[in-house]
């Protein structure tokens, strides 16, 4: 995995395993690999990997086991809870900065829809 | 949290050129740490002091013992690959080291061997600078104990080799074991490290958190490092 240096590893590590929940890669109830596993494989610090997880367990997205590992939550309104944030989370950032612009949210909403037109042009 | 390591007011002279002073610098364990600075700096003399193999002014503690003569059954460090002919083969190697550290573990270098792509049935004269490298890391890491220092690794070895030793650092580094990896080229090491110590004036200028630099200047540790750098040491007076 290819990592932001400007931005906490630890951050970024939360948003991959983020995103491997919402395509489905970790489906609910599924098994994460042993701490030193994912380390390895995201060539990250073990503890880095623990603080990320730490985090996500005082979350609810993922629960702790003893002595068995750590699974991603079964209660799948917590994923969908998660997602919606995400989701709202990119739109703030987008929103902020076209805000910014000084555009109205009028135009906002018509350049959004302009842009998505002509993406699906150039897809084709 | 325990301290592997306590260096309290070190300083080192050599030929009356002072190359470090001052050197206050406390590494908790299980802990992966990046020693940067400048060639020249004195990060191998850090390491060398540490280990007992020069002898400086001031007190350096390894799992709370003092006495220096006891330091090297605590801290593992293969400098260079000194002290052997050219004409030694990996093997006879590993079987010196087998004979002299009781904590050399066999099998542990074996795995390592395999993992590293070792032919161990080479002689010295014989290895690449990345194989080299490769097998400084397999000695260094067969054995068991609470520090382990690697003096610029990844100096001029090509991407698959580092990736390969970054690997086993973190495959292999038992998990309460500390180890301090020096380097004067931080980005292709930065994910891995817990905390950075930045060597500069001839002492320990800074040492930090990895993710609080990011966190806190929304800097890589990189540019942090380069920072302190472009800072010049007159400005500290």
């Amino acid at each position: 995995m290819k990592f932001d240096d400007k931005v906490p590893i630890y951050y970024q590590i939360k948003n991959h395993l983020y995103h491997e929940m919402m395509t489905g890669q970790l489906a609910p109830g599924e098994k994460l690999p042993a701490v030193r596993q994912l380390a390895v494989d995201l060539t990250v610090n073990v503890n880095t990997v623990q603080r990320a997880l730490g985090e996500m367990i005082t979350e609810g997205i993922i629960t702790s086991q003893r002595g068995k590992g750590n699974f991603v939550t079964t209660e799948t309104p917590r994923i969908t809870q998660l997602k919606e944030h995400l989701i709202m989370d990119q739109l703030e950032r987008a929103y902020e900065q076209l805000h910014a612009l000084n555009l109205s949210d009028e135009e906002i909403i018509a350049s959004l829809k302009q842009y998505i037109a002509q993406r699906g042009q150039q897809d084709d | 949290m325990t301290n592997v390591l306590a260096i309290n007011q070190v300083g080192y002279k050599h030929n009356f050129k002072t190359i470090l002073h001052d050197v206050d610098l406390t590494l908790e364990t299980g802990k992966i740490i990046g020693l940067l600075g400048e060639n020249g700096a004195g990060k191998t003399t850090l390491m060398r002091l540490i280990t007992g193999s020069a002898k400086g002014s001031g007190t350096i503690a390894v799992c709370g013992d003092t006495s220096t003569a006891h330091h090297k059954s605590h801290v593992s460090f293969t400098e260079q690959l000194r002290g052997f002919a050219a004409s030694t083969r990996v093997d006879r190697v590993a079987d010196f080291y087998r004979t002299v550290y009781p904590d050399f573990d066999g099998a542990r270098f074996e795995e390592l061997v395999t993992f590293l792509q070792i032919d161990t049935s080479l002689k010295l004269a014989a290895l690449s600078k990345g194989m080299k490298e490769k097998v400084i890391i397999a000695l260094t890491l067969a054995r068991q104990v609470n520090l382990y220092l690697l003096d610029e690794p990844f100096s001029g070895i090509d991407s698959m080799s580092r990736k390969r030793i970054i690997s086993s650092i973190l495959k292999w580094k038992p998990a309460d074991a500390t180890m301090v990896i020096s380097d004067h080229y931080v980005s292709e090491i930065a994910p891995i490290l817990d905390e950075v110590v930045i060597v500069k004036d001839q002492t320990v200028y800074a040492h930090k958190e990895s993710d609080a630099i990011r966190e806190e200047f929304g800097l890589s540790i990189e540019d942090y490092y380069e920072s302190l750098y472009a800072e010049g040491g007159a400005d500290r007076d």
